[in-house]
Order: structure tokens, then C-alpha cells, then sequence
């Protein structure tokens, strides 16, 4: 399990390494110019050449990457150009409630989808399975922003429960935060059920006739036990792949619903990014949400790992 | 043993157990299970009867689909749809079963009958340690708190011979061997002292040497408990071995019911006596393997006669025409049989032809068609963070590096001549599938040599072993995935020979359907589809494949191994016949050694990724034995009650190869072993007589001869058996 993890802390670090070379590649591919981006269309040749000179944009482009990789192992992103705060600042404030929206969109996801999976598979071919494979069907159809526009539709516009969107942080308000975090979340976690519920029944489908699940019967298990005790934590483990792969997804997904939800999270902080042409906060969350990605995978693996003793990454017994 | 006929169990005098109860233990009355597909009803078990009382013991036989495992399952109620029990009654202990609810039968499953499953690899939850799995049998249905349960649980594991039981018990299932998890569920079975354990081929999927140590087992869990088992299997040998009296059932039906020795004696039923005779005998030598030819009928195409009517070689117009017949008792003997002749036939007789001519000999003045010289094959054991090299600091000072390997094949020798069948025989993991993908150069060789006709293989570049592969074809053991689902058969063999440049259009087409009628089957059969065929008829399929490109070595890697006994004995005629008529030579890997006997000139026992023994068959199967070689005979269960077999039981299993003991691989098992010389130094595989018999032992040749001759061993302890 040690041996395990060294090396997957290590080849995290090699993707990371390859994720910088493509995230500056591309960024500065990307047309436009900061330059005329700040100082707009009315600049002076000069004045844009001074500019370009105090931001070391007319550096060679390979001292320009080595710059901000050793920044970056330092812990320091550069500067914004477009808030002209640091990078690392503006991504502190803002990931926490991306990671707020996405995990609380995750936790509904799971909360709904397994138990729905395993009563769909119990009653495989019958009405309530049929109904949820159709629900299931619709959910995967549907992107998340479509969802979240529904949700404002339904709960804010017609029935006026929960505001259209806007962010509190929970550390000041918790009702209010909490209130405004419902319709984001479960609309996300709605777009994420159905995946998870199809991936849970077609799993607890085939756990359920393995012979080991025979024997179970044999030795007089109640039907409760059997499904709960012996097929679910079989069928669990390839859901959890299923399950962090829908989180990473969770987290691409943001950057559109986060606009939806007027949200100010990592999402709407890429989009302003991306916008204005800031190349160092481009950079920094490129960085940032491929991280949450590579993470969020090695803790399935580990996840699995717990769920399933014959995997015992690297053991010796 | 008590062993009483169904019939008339009510005058049983030897009725032994704890309640002095005269009726039997269970009552099967007409059990009749159907399975509802889109088309008629499938009736799967059709008005079955049969009656068991306690401590005995009954056998349930027939070729797969025959019905065994569902008439069993439905006694315990556990049919799944689109299953349905519609008929008949299942009295146990005097309550019909079909009677209870759903909750009732809970408390008799697991409690007062117990089931004891086929496959100890996929039958235990692969997520729940091996005391959970013991110990919520026990709280399922006894009044006890979880610390007593777990008390019960590692004594239970004791009985059943699990050493370390106390330390075990928190072990997942991956973390035993075979033979342990089928102990395991043994003892699960008898966790909760059931009345009537039922054993769906409880020892089918282990290895000899362990099949003979769980028998043994289930005798010994048997006899203490008086327990009542009914034993279903497709081995005869097995029944032999462990039955009371028998059933045999064949398309749903039970055809014969009899004691154990009648059975064997006298057999009242034209496929009992197929059965019987479709088995080779190890000691026996036969020109032709006998065989049950045909196949079952299709459950729901069922012929309008007697179901057995199109095999049975004594049909009668009445028989094709009569429907089919009743079970009933024949004459005044206590067996019954559904044959309208059973009375006239005289069937105590094999028909099994046992010539003593044996295989032809071999010419090997020549040059092999097929050289192996000290090949080995390491895997990389690489399971830490340098891959498989790991530091060591034993030395002190600098780490040493040393590299981690499982060592599957280990220094194998041998050559095969045109026209030969070599066989490699010995038990899973023992490194004889890793031979075969190695010589072939399926897998790269570590090191070693392999020549074909002096071509040197293991030095050929991969276009020019590409064409060598038209003289060298393999057939794996299971047909169903080797074969394109997706095309028909014809075009699989077709393209074959294009790609070999063998033949095209209309030359192809008709050298397919010459195959296919070689191969048994019909040249109409190239326009269906691998699924439309059945097991056996794949793997014929596999071997026309095979034959398309005209090789001089087929590698068959268990071809048999999957297939019911009577067919097994179709596919090995087949393979003999075709090495009759062109003289083409066998590698033939199996851990059956009744198959080898029967199909191979020479054979290398193999154990631990070594050769422990080489020869030709009657060598091999004769004085000087290794010791190891002696083990595996011994444990093959005859198909003849008067022949209970002096098993040497080996102690433990098979040592990991990665770390493999040093001398002598066997010396941690071996019987005779004989010291310390044994532990240090590894045996040469020396001559130990002429004609090339080679055997790798420290013993001398005397001490291996003391079995001077194994059959006759084999009817000494038979008599000892019997003066007990």
C-alpha cells in the first residue's frame, strides 16, 4: 500500500509536470493580446511595447515558462493581470466554494442514485425499474446548465422558494448560505444521479447472480442481508470510479452553472480569465482544476482499495 | 454404512441417528421444476423421486443437463426465475417443504439442510473475511452472542482441517488456496450441524491430490455428525468413492435408481451402463476410448419416445414410439429403472472394448520433430516502488539489488517425435499452460532453446515465426472463447488457409466442408455461427481450425478439460484418429491424468515449474515412481466401489514460485522425504532405467520401486478396506 502511493504521488507529479507544458502552450497560443487588452484599442505603439516590457511578455517563451514553474513550486502564480491581485489569492477565495457547490452536488448524487440503483436492480424489469432507467435516460440526455435552469424555473420562479442565485459564505450566514447553495447543488446533483444510478444497477445486476450471492441464499440470509451485506459492497467498487469521475465532471460542469447561479466560484473565475486574456489566472486554474482531477481519482483508488481487501496495491501477503 | 433402497425404507431395521424416526430423512415425491421461457414450458426436473435417511449418503449423476443441480436446488427451494417448483411434494423430517412459506424455509437453509457449492473460487464473497462468512451462518440461526459465534466459527474451521484456524479467521477468501476455501465452505456447511448437506460437485473444480483430501473430508464431517448427503457430481469416480446408492438422471429424468455396488454390478438402465463405460479406467489400455456417443436431447425438444431412445445402443421400435417410460422396480433386485427392457437386459457386462494392444510404438531413431532445451520463463514479480527490484541490506554497507521472479518454468527439457503425443500432466500452477504459450512464442522465453526440425524458434524473428505458425497450432480449452462470435464457421477455417496461402474460392470451400465431416460434423455446419454448436461440437470446430493449415504440432492445452466425460472421450478418439492418418504430433497439457494415460506416448510430471518425472506412459505409470508422481496416482478416484484407493495424502499445497524451497521443490510435501540433502541439494533428473525414463529424486531407484507395481498396491489396501 506505502510502495503504492510513492509511486502515484509520483506519477501525479509527472502529469502535473505535462499539464503546465500544455497549459502554457496553449495559453499562449491563444489570439489576443494582454497589452492591448489592459490599455484598449486607442494605445500607442510604444505605450503597448512598455507594457509588454514591464509584464516580460517579450522574453523568450522557454524563460517565460521556467519563471512560472519555479513560481509555481513556490507557491506563487503569478500576478492577475486583469485584478492585478495574485493568483494564489484570487483561487483561494474562489475554490472553496466551487469545492462547496461540487461536493455538496456529489453527496446528492450518492445519497439518491445508489439507493435508486439497487431497488431498480432488485425489481429488474419491473415498474419501478423501468421508471428510474427512463428518469436515468432523461438525466444523461440533459446538460447541467439545462438543469439548473429548470430548477430556477420550478423552485424560484414558479414556487418561490429559494432565490434565483448569489453566494453567501457560510461563515457569516449559514441559513442564508445553505439556502442559497440548494438549487445549485441539487441541480447538479440531479445531472449527476443518473449516470451513478444506471452504473450502480447494471453493477448490483451482476453481483446479484454470482454464485457467492447463491450461497448466501443457501445458508438462509434474509433477503435484506443479502442484498445490503453481500451484493452492495461488491457492487460499490466499480460505482466509485463511476463516482469520482462524475465529481471531476462535477467540476468542469461549474464553469457554466456557476454562471447560471450567478456563483463566484473557480468556474466564473476562469470564464472572466479567459475573457480578458489573463493569461497568468488562465494558467493558474488550468493547474488548479486539473489537480482537483488527478486527486479526486487517486482517492477512488484508495477508495477501492478499502472496499475491496484483494487489492492491496503493492502488498506483500 | 446403511444403506437402504428408497423403496422400502419403512423396513429399515439399521436406522441410525439421534431421533428413532422410521421414515427417511427426506422424501422426494414426483418433484417437477419448470423453467418458463419465451417458448413452451422447459421442464428441467420431471417427477423425480427418491428417498435419503440420515447419515447415508446418495449420488446424483448424468452429463450436464441432466437436471442435477435443479432438482437439488429445488428441494432447498432456491430456483430463480423464471424457474417454478409445480409439482410433487419434498418431505423433510416429515413436513412437506413445498408447504412452508418463504420465512420458514429460511430457518431450514443453512440450519437443517446445507449446501456446499461447486466453485470454492466465485462461492465466497470476495468482500467479507471467511469468519464473517462462518459466523453469520451460525447467528443466523443459533441463539448465541457474537463472541460464542466466533468461538464456533474457528472450531468449526479446526474440523475441517484449516490450520491456524484462530489466526485465519479474519483472512479474506483471496488468501487461501482452493483446497482451504473449499474447506472453508465445508465447513460452513456444517457450521449449524445440518440433517442433509447438499454437495453440488463439491470437488469438481480442485486438483486431484485436493479432491481426494475433501472427500475424505466430507467422509470423515460425515460420519461424526450423521449428517445425510446428497451428492451430486458428473464423476463416477466420485460417486464410488463416497456413495450409499445413486440416481441417475439423464434429460430431467431419473432413469436408474440402485445401491452403490448394484449399480456398478448390474446396471438396470442402457445409460447407466454408457456412463459407466465412458469412463477410461488408468489401468486399462484401450485402441479406442469407449464413448457415449450423441448428445442429450434439447430440454424442450424432447424426442416422442423414450428421452435415451436415439443414444441407447438396445432401442426398440417400442421404445422410439412408447413414450417415455416410468421408473419402476426391476424384477426383485432393489434398483429401479424407466426402461421398458430393463428386465430382459443383461447389462453387467462393459461393452467397453479394452484391448491390450495399447498405442503404437514410436520410431524415434530419427531427428525430433520438436526440441525443448532448459527453457525457462520468469515473470517479473514487480509489486514495489522500483518495479521488481528490490534493495536488500543484509550484507551491510551498500543495499544489494536483487530482482523479484516468479520462476513458472524452471530449466524443462524435451523433445517430441513425428507422429508422438507428449504429455505435460500436473496440478494448476504448476507451469505447464506457461510450456505451452512459450514454446509457440506466445509469451518471449527467458532463456532455453526451441528447435522445430532444427529451425532454432527461440531465436526467429516475429515474420518468420508467423509463417512457422502454419506448422504449429494450438487448441485452448475452451472453445466457446477462442472461436469469433461474430462469424461463421466456415469463414474462420476459411480464412485460415488464405492467410497460409493453403487455398482459395472454390478449393477453400470444399476443403472446409472435408474438415468439418473429418472433425464429426456436417459441411452444412460452416454456415452456422461458434454458438449454434455445442461445447463439444466447438471444440471440433477449434480442431478443424486447427488441421485447415496442415500443421506437423498441435499444442492441446486441456482441449478436454471443459467437456462432460463423454464427450471428453469423442474429442480424444478424434485427436488420435487424425494422428493416425497423417502422422501429426501432440503437446498435450492436462491435469487429468486418466486423459493422458490414454492419449500420450510420453509424459513430463510436472510440479513447481520443473519436470519431477519424464518417461513413456508405461514407465511413468509404473515402478520407479517420484514420490510426487506416486501422490497423483494414488488420488485419482476409481470408478469401481470394490477399489477404495490407498490415498497418499499430501500435506499443505503448492509453495508460492516466487520464493520456492530450496533443493528439491517437492521436499515441503514429499512423504518420503528423505533428510536434509533433500532441503539443499536440488536433484538432477537422472535415468533411472532404459527407454529414457527420467525421474528427479535423491531416493534410490529401489526406495522408488517399492511400489513394485501400483495397481497391485491399489487391491491390497482394497482387501485391508474390507477386513476393517
Amino acid at each position: 500500500m506505502y510502495n503504492y502511493v510513492i509511486r502515484r504521488v509520483g506519477f501525479m507529479a509527472v502529469t502535473l509536470f505535462l499539464v503546465t507544458l500544455i497549459a502554457f502552450a496553449v495559453t499562449n497560443i491563444l489570439p489576443g493580446n494582454v497589452a492591448l487588452v489592459i490599455l484598449g484599442p486607442n494605445a500607442t505603439e510604444e505605450s503597448l511595447a512598455a507594457l509588454q516590457a514591464q509584464l516580460g511578455l517579450n522574453r523568450p517563451l522557454y524563460v517565460q515558462y521556467f519563471d512560472w514553474v519555479l513560481g509555481l513550486l513556490q507557491g506563487d502564480m503569478g500576478q492577475s493581470l486583469r485584478f492585478g491581485e495574485p493568483v494564489a489569492a484570487l483561487i483561494a477565495e474562489r475554490l472553496p466554494r466551487s469545492l462547496l457547490l461540487a461536493v455538496t452536488a456529489t453527496l446528492i448524487a450518492v445519497a439518491l442514485s445508489i439507493p435508486l440503483g439497487v431497488y431498480a436492480a432488485v425489481n429488474q424489469n419491473e415498474a419501478p425499474d423501468l421508471t428510474a432507467s427512463m428518469f436515468a435516460f432523461v438525466g444523461i440526455s440533459m446538460p447541467i446548465f439545462l438543469w439548473g435552469l429548470v430548477f430556477i424555473l420550478i423552485f424560484a420562479v414558479w414556487f418561490n422558494l429559494f432565490p434565483t442565485g448569489g453566494y453567501v459564505s457560510p461563515t457569516e450566514d449559514l441559513v442564508g448560505s445553505l439556502h442559497r447553495l440548494v438549487l445549485p447543488a441539487s441541480a447538479m446533483g440531479f445531472a449527476l444521479t443518473a449516470y451513478i444510478m444506471r452504473m450502480t444497477r447494471s453493477s448490483m445486476l451482476e453481483v446479484l447472480s454470482a454464485e457467492y450471492i447463491k450461497l448466501a441464499r443457501a445458508k438462509g440470509m434474509s433477503q435484506r442481508v443479502v442484498v445490503l451485506r453481500h451484493a452492495l459492497k461488491n457492487a460499490v467498487i466499480p460505482v466509485i470510479t463511476v463516482i469520482a469521475f462524475q465529481f471531476s465532471y462535477a467540476f468542469g460542469g461549474v464553469v457554466v452553472l456557476e454562471e447560471v447561479f450567478f456563483w463566484p466560484g473557480i468556474g466564473r473565475l476562469t470564464l472572466t480569465a479567459i475573457q480578458s486574456r489573463d493569461i497568468p489566472l488562465i494558467q493558474g486554474c488550468i493547474i488548479v482544476v486539473a489537480l482537483i482531477y488527478m486527486i479526486s481519482n487517486f482517492a477512488a483508488d484508495l477508495l477501492y482499495a478499502y472496499f475491496d481487501p484483494r487489492i492491496r496495491y503493492g502488498g506483500e501477503e | 454404512m446403511s444403506a437402504q433402497r428408497a423403496e422400502n425404507a419403512e423396513h429399515a431395521d439399521g436406522v441410525e441417528g439421534p431421533t428413532d424416526s422410521e421414515a427417511p430423512l427426506l422424501d422426494v415425491r414426483g418433484l417437477r421444476t419448470e423453467f418458463r421461457t419465451e417458448g413452451d414450458p422447459v421442464v428441467a426436473s420431471n417427477g423425480v423421486s427418491f428417498s435419503l435417511d440420515r447419515g447415508e449418503t446418495m449420488g446424483l449423476v448424468g452429463e450436464s443437463g441432466a437436471g442435477k443441480s435443479v432438482t437439488a436446488r429445488s428441494i432447498m427451494r432456491l430456483i430463480d426465475t423464471p424457474g417454478e417448483i409445480t409439482g410433487g411434494e419434498v418431505v423433510f423430517d416429515g413436513e412437506d417443504l413445498l408447504e412452508k412459506s418463504e420465512k420458514q424455509m429460511r430457518d431450514i437453509r443453512g440450519n437443517r439442510i446445507a449446501m456446499i457449492p461447486q466453485d470454492p473460487m466465485s462461492s465466497l464473497n470476495p468482500v467479507m473475511t471467511v469468519g464473517e462468512q462462518i459466523i453469520e451462518t451460525i447467528r443466523r440461526h443459533q441463539d448465541v452472542s457474537k463472541s460464542e459465534a466466533r468461538e464456533l466459527a474457528i472450531e468449526s474451521m479446526d474440523d475441517v482441517g484449516i490450520p491456524d484456524a484462530a489466526e485465519r479467521i479474519d483472512d479474506y477468501p483471496h488468501e487461501f488456496s482452493g483446497g482451504m476455501r473449499q474447506r472453508v465452505l465445508v465447513a460452513i456447511g456444517f457450521s449449524c450441524e445440518p440433517d442433509l448437506i447438499i454437495a453440488d460437485e463439491p470437488t469438481t473444480a480442485l486438483d486431484v491430490t485436493t479432491q481426494a483430501k475433501i472427500l475424505d473430508l466430507l467422509n470423515e464431517m460425515q460420519e461424526r455428525e450423521n449428517t445425510a448427503v446428497l451428492m451430486i457430481t458428473h464423476n463416477l469416480g466420485v460417486v464410488a468413492q463416497t456413495c450409499d446408492h445413486v440416481g441417475v438422471m439423464y434429460a430431467g429424468n431419473l432413469v436408474e435408481t440402485a445401491e452403490l455396488e448394484d449399480l456398478f454390478e448390474r446396471p438396470r438402465h442402457p445409460y447407466t451402463r454408457a456412463l459407466i463405460d465412458s469412463i477410461p479406467e488408468v489401468d486399462s489400455e484401450y485402441d479406442e476410448l469407449p464413448t457415449l456417443d450423441g448428445a442429450m436431447p434439447d430440454l424442450s425438444d424432447l424426442p416422442s419416445g423414450c428421452n435415451f431412445a436415439p443414444r441407447c445402443p438396445h432401442a426398440t421400435e417400442a421404445c422410439r414410439t412408447g413414450g417415455d417410460p416410468a421408473l419402476e422396480s426391476v424384477g426383485d433386485s432393489t434398483s429401479r429403472a424407466a426402461c421398458i427392457h430393463a428386465e430382459d437386459l443383461d447389462l453387467s457386462e462393459s461393452t467397453a472394448v479394452e484391448a491390450g494392444s495399447g498405442r503404437r510404438e514410436i520410431d524415434r531413431s530419427g531427428e525430433p520433430l520438436f526440441e525443448v532445451r532448459n527453457l525457462k520463463k520468469y515473470f517479473s514479480a514487480g509489486d514495489g516502488v522500483l518495479g521488481n527490484v528490490r534493495l536488500s541490506w543484509d550484507g551491510g554497507g551498500l543495499p544489494s539489488v536483487e530482482r523479484r521472479y516468479v520462476k513458472a518454468v524452471d530449466d524443462v527439457s524435451f523433445d517430441i517425435y513425428p507422429g508422438e503425443t507428449v504429455g505435460l500432466v500436473g496440478e494448476s500452477g504448476c507451469g505447464k499452460s506457461t510450456v505451452a504459450r512459450t514454446v509457440l512464442r506466445l509469451l518471449e522465453p527467458t532463456d532455453g532453446e526451441v528447435y522445430f526440425e532444427g529451425e532454432p524458434i527461440h531465436d526467429l524473428g516475429s515474420g518468420a515465426i508467423r509463417s512457422l505458425r502454419r506448422e504449429m497450432q494450438i487448441i485452448f480449452q475452451d472453445p466457446h472463447s477462442s472461436l469469433n462470435p461474430r462469424k461463421p464457421v466456415g469463414r474462420i477455417i476459411g480464412r485460415a488457409m488464405e492467410r497460409h496461402d493453403i487455398a482459395t474460392g472454390e478449393e477453400k470451400r470444399e476443403r472446409v466442408g472435408e474438415l468439418l465431416e473429418r472433425v464429426g460434423l456436417s459441411a452444412e455446419a460452416a454456415s452456422k455461427y461458434p454458438h449454434e454448436f455445442s461445447g463439444g461440437q466447438q471444440q471440433r470446430v477449434a480442431i478443424a481450425h486447427a488441421l485447415a493449415v496442415e500443421p506437423k504440432l498441435i499444442v492441446c492445452d486441456e482441449p478436454v478439460s471443459a467437456l462432460d466425460v463423454s464427450v471428453q472421450a469423442q474429442i480424444l478418439n478424434l485427436l488420435n484418429e487424425i494422428q493416425a492418418e497423417t502422422d501429426i504430433s501432440y503437446l498435450f497439457i492436462s491435469h487429468n491424468i486418466g486423459v493422458v494415460r490414454h492419449i500420450c506416448d510420453r509424459v513430463a510430471v510436472m510440479y513447481l515449474g520443473k519436470i519431477a518425472e519424464f518417461g513413456r506412459i508405461g514407465d511413468v505409470f509404473s515402478a520407479p515412481f517420484h514420490p510426487y508422481t506416486e501422490s497423483l496416482l494414488s488420488a485419482v478416484p476409481h470408478a469401481n466401489p470394490n477399489r477404495k484407493t490407498d490415498r497418499i495424502l499430501l500435506e499443505g499445497s503448492v509453495p508460492s514460485p516466487i520464493d520456492p524451497p530450496s533443493g528439491c521443490p517437492f521436499q515441503t510435501r514429499c512423504p518420503k522425504k528423505i533428510g536434509e540433502v533433500c532441503e539443499t541439494d536440488v536433484p538432477e533428473l537422472e535415468d533411472v532405467g532404459d527407454d529414457d525414463h527420467r525421474i528427479s529424486c535423491h531416493l534410490s531407484i529401489e526406495e522408488m520401486s517399492e511400489r513394485d507395481s501400483f495397481i497391485r498396491a491399489e487391491r491390497q489396501s482394497a482387501e485391508t478396506v474390507e477386513s476393517d
